[in-house]
């Protein structure tokens, strides 16, 4: 197959551009760098997130104030995990809060049902630990009020997957610390009662609602209120958060200096070797000799780059237990190209201009440094001139400001990519609209590759 | 040109002019035309920075001219440059390579732009490489390579597609003399199988043996255009002709003597005779020898010196700045 006259020489190029590059020195340089941040970057944060461990606690201790049949005060503690199984053999350990320091009561293991149950005589505080394994978890009795003839406990918990702190686990003891039958209203409707332990668990709507917990024909009603989770710390939030740092936050300083050290000198090193003539001179029309070295140092960068950021994602999904979420991870490794097909053309537009080694390396080196350091201590400086009182203003601005920058178009794609709950958390988010911000890459992406090919035709061999 | 017939012109150049740079630039070539007959090997001549980089780029459809017309094999290089690649082999004076490749690569490379097939294209290297004598280092990577194998390797890719037209910038820069006698030898042998060779030299020397046609470039004008025959009967038109003798017992008597023979206009001492003087187109040679050998003088050589390509060069480059 032939290609169209003003295409021809662009395979030929594109191929030589793909395996030169492939086989050089530096490209095995940027790969074990792009890999020791990505992939190491991963494994840090990734192991550091499950190292935070899991918000919900793997074990509760429900505690009650209970009298006995001669009126002395007896503490009570039902150990189980966060959705209601008893933990038995769980060591409980009482404390005397009422004297000063706090005097140890005893140490004792629950029952078979995950009880504890210590006389204290009259004492009226008393801490309780207990504790599985590594876990330990906490709480105080207190006999200062009146006791009603039942005790509520409650815990309000995301334990489900929608992770929506809405799930209200409820144990009841009777007045004498055993469990009694109760029953369980929401918002006046019956749920459920509570099984032989006294535990039961009710699913919350958004908003506020009233549980009622009724005993003997006795009632107590709490009023509840459950709201969507707030952009919580990373380690909570896991992969995704992780991914987007390693997005937004590695891959953008990174993948730049790939393209760049691979492309800096693509066209002034044929210059300055002295094959740029040769190449030149043959049947190979200047639009194909230049979208082929695009392509080939395209093909060059991606591959390896494509191979790495697979490599970030499955060491991030192995430390974290599990994966970012699909769509996300999927646009990283898009996003992750686009960055590469912005940065190429502008070095080629260098590379044509410069007449020596030294200025290509120069150019390469500034135009990093102009769109990752410079423009947006620039835009941040002017921004604040500008908007000195509203931050809203200043995001605003820096963000349309970006638009002229391709590092920030690509930040700004990838938080859009990110998962709603994580799109804020790292300085990211855009104010602007998805198809302002494709828009603007794409007249980005066909501007400097138009500019390049200009730029080839005219000053390649001048 | 000579008068005779004279075969179709392979190259055509018209009023060339290449300006560098944007207005006021540096004008490279100012007017240059010559033209290149089919079957020629024609010599292009020039002091340093005179415009034969230049022109020799725009030929290879490298550089665009700023004004002018060159055609090659009747295709103009700016409007049909594709036709001319195709017509042309180039060999640059900088053989540079990619160092990492090898010179089986190479060529395999430059013949993916010819359309020629993988297989074929790797056959006709192997073959090119084994002519050109670097055949057991077609493997090897041309970082290895000496002066003299980049040379025979940049001869090896301007053949690969059988080009008409050979374009040689200095092919015999930095060779020993054996190097230079093999590549005088296959651009001889190529000239005779026909392919048209315009040959850019700072050897004289060589081209005077090689080339019948010269152009000679001076200061972005052509200065010169012709056969070196031509170009030396014209520039002798005129000019005094200079009687190199030798001889021993060359008395005062001797010299007075031959300096009275009319159309002789001076003569001087040198270390084996005398350097006489004679206007053009004066037949005095016998007369010197009578003179020098009745006054006593023992008279072993008379000879008439030629003008060389390099006198001819130097007299129209104003001593030649090279």
């Amino acid at each position: 197959m032939k290609a169209p006259a003003f295409l021809r020489g662009l395979v030929p190029v594109g191929w030589h551009e793909f395996y030169v590059n492939l086989r050089s020195v530096r490209m095995l340089i940027m790969i074990i760098v792009l890999a020791l941040i990505m992939v190491g970057g991963a494994y840090g944060i990734g192991r550091g997130s499950s190292a935070g461990g899991p918000s919900i606690a793997p074990l509760v201790a429900w505690v009650h104030p209970a009298i006995g049949t001669s009126g002395e005060h007896i503490a009570v503690a039902w150990v189980s995990d966060p959705f209601g199984v008893p933990l038995p053999g769980a060591t409980v350990s009482f404390t005397d809060l009422s004297v000063q320091p706090p005097a140890p009561l005893g140490t004792t293991s629950a029952d078979a049902d995950g009880f504890v149950r210590l006389a204290v005589g009259n004492r009226s505080s008393i801490g309780i630990t207990v504790r599985t394994g590594n876990a330990e978890s906490g709480s105080g009795v207190f006999f200062d009020r009146p006791v009603e003839n039942f005790t509520v406990e409650t815990r309000q918990e995301a334990l489900d997957t929608d992770s929506v702190p809405n799930d209200l686990g409820v144990h009841v003891l009777g007045r004498a610390g055993v469990p009694v039958a109760a029953r369980l209203w929401l918002n006046d409707t019956y749920v459920k009662d509570v099984d032989s332990r006294g535990y039961g668990r009710l699913e919350l709507p958004l908003g506020p609602s009233n549980v009622t917990i009724e005993v003997a024909g006795e009632n107590q009603t709490r009023a509840v209120f459950t709201s969507k989770p707030l952009p919580s710390p990373f380690f909570t939030v896991g992969p995704d958060f992780v991914l987007l740092i390693m997005a937004a936050g590695f891959a953008t300083f990174v993948i730049p200096i790939f393209a760049v050290v691979v492309t800096f000198d693509a066209i002034s090193k044929e210059r300055v070797q002295g094959t740029l003539d040769l190449l030149l001179s043959r049947p190979a029309s200047r639009v194909g000799t230049l979208l082929g070295k695009f392509l080939g140092t395209f093909a060059a960068v991606a591959l390896p780059v494509t191979l790495v950021n697979l490599a970030g994602i499955a060491v991030l999904t192995a430390v974290s237990g599990k994966g970012p979420t699909g769509s996300f991870a999927l646009a990283f490794l898009g996003l992750s190209l686009l960055l590469i097909a912005f940065y190429i053309p502008l070095q080629l537009i260098f590379s044509t201009l410069a007449k020596t080694s030294g200025t290509a390396i120069l150019f390469g080196f500034l135009v990093w440094l102009a769109f990752n350091i410079l423009y947006p201590v620039i835009t941040f400086v002017l921004s604040s001139v500008l908007f000195p009182n509203s931050f809203q203003a200043q995001f605003q601005f820096s963000q349309v400001v970006g638009l002229g920058n391709p590092s920030s178009i690509y930040t700004q794609l990838v938080t859009f990519a990110a998962p709603e709950a994580i799109r804020f958390s790292f300085g990211g988010g855009s104010t602007l609209s998805l198809t302002a911000v494709a828009s603007a890459a794409l007249v980005w992406f066909v501007g400097m590759l138009a500019l390049a090919m200009w730029t080839f035709q005219r000053k390649a061999a001048e | 040109m000579d008068g005779h017939f004279v075969p179709p012109d392979v190259i055509e150049v018209e009023g060339l002019v290449k300006v560098y740079g944007r207005k006021g630039g540096t004008r490279a070539l100012n007017g240059v035309s010559f033209s290149v007959p089919k079957g020629d090997i024609f010599g292009f001549l020039g002091p340093n920075g005179a415009g034969k980089t230049t022109t020799i780029r725009i030929l290879s459809t490298v550089l665009a001219p700023t004004g002018g017309t060159v055609r090659i094999a009747g295709h103009d290089v700016h409007e049909d440059p594709m036709a001319v690649k195709e017509r042309i082999g180039v060999m640059p004076d900088e053989v540079s390579f990619y160092p990492t490749l090898t010179g089986l690569a190479h060529l395999q490379y430059y013949a993916s732009f010819h359309g020629i097939p993988r297989a074929a294209a790797k056959r006709r290297a192997i073959d090119l490489l084994g002519q050109v004598g670097i055949g057991d280092v077609a493997r090897k990577k041309v970082k290895t390579y000496s002066h003299g194998m980049k040379k025979r390797l940049a001869l090896a890719q301007s053949l690969l597609h059988d080009p008409e037209l050979l374009i040689m910038d200095e092919p015999a820069s930095g060779l020993d003399p054996q190097g230079m006698r093999y590549f005088r030898d296959l651009i001889r042998f190529l000239n005779g199988k026909g392919k048209t060779v315009f040959l850019s030299s700072h050897l004289l020397s060589e081209v005077e043996q090689l080339c019948e046609h010269v152009g000679i470039i001076d200061r972005g004008r052509i200065v010169a255009a012709d056969s070196i025959a031509n170009l030396s009967s014209k520039m002798s038109a005129g000019a005094p002709i200079i009687l190199h003798v030798t001889a021993e017992g060359i008395t005062d008597e001797a010299i007075a003597a031959v300096t009275s023979i009319s159309g002789v206009t001076g003569a001087t001492r040198t270390a084996n005779g005398l350097d006489v003087t004679v206007q053009s187109g004066t037949d005095v040679g016998p007369d010197v020898s009578k003179a020098l050998v009745l006054a006593g003088a023992r008279l072993k050589e008379l000879k008439a010196s030629e003008r060389s390509l390099e006198d001819l060069f130097f007299a129209l480059t104003k001593g030649g700045r090279v």
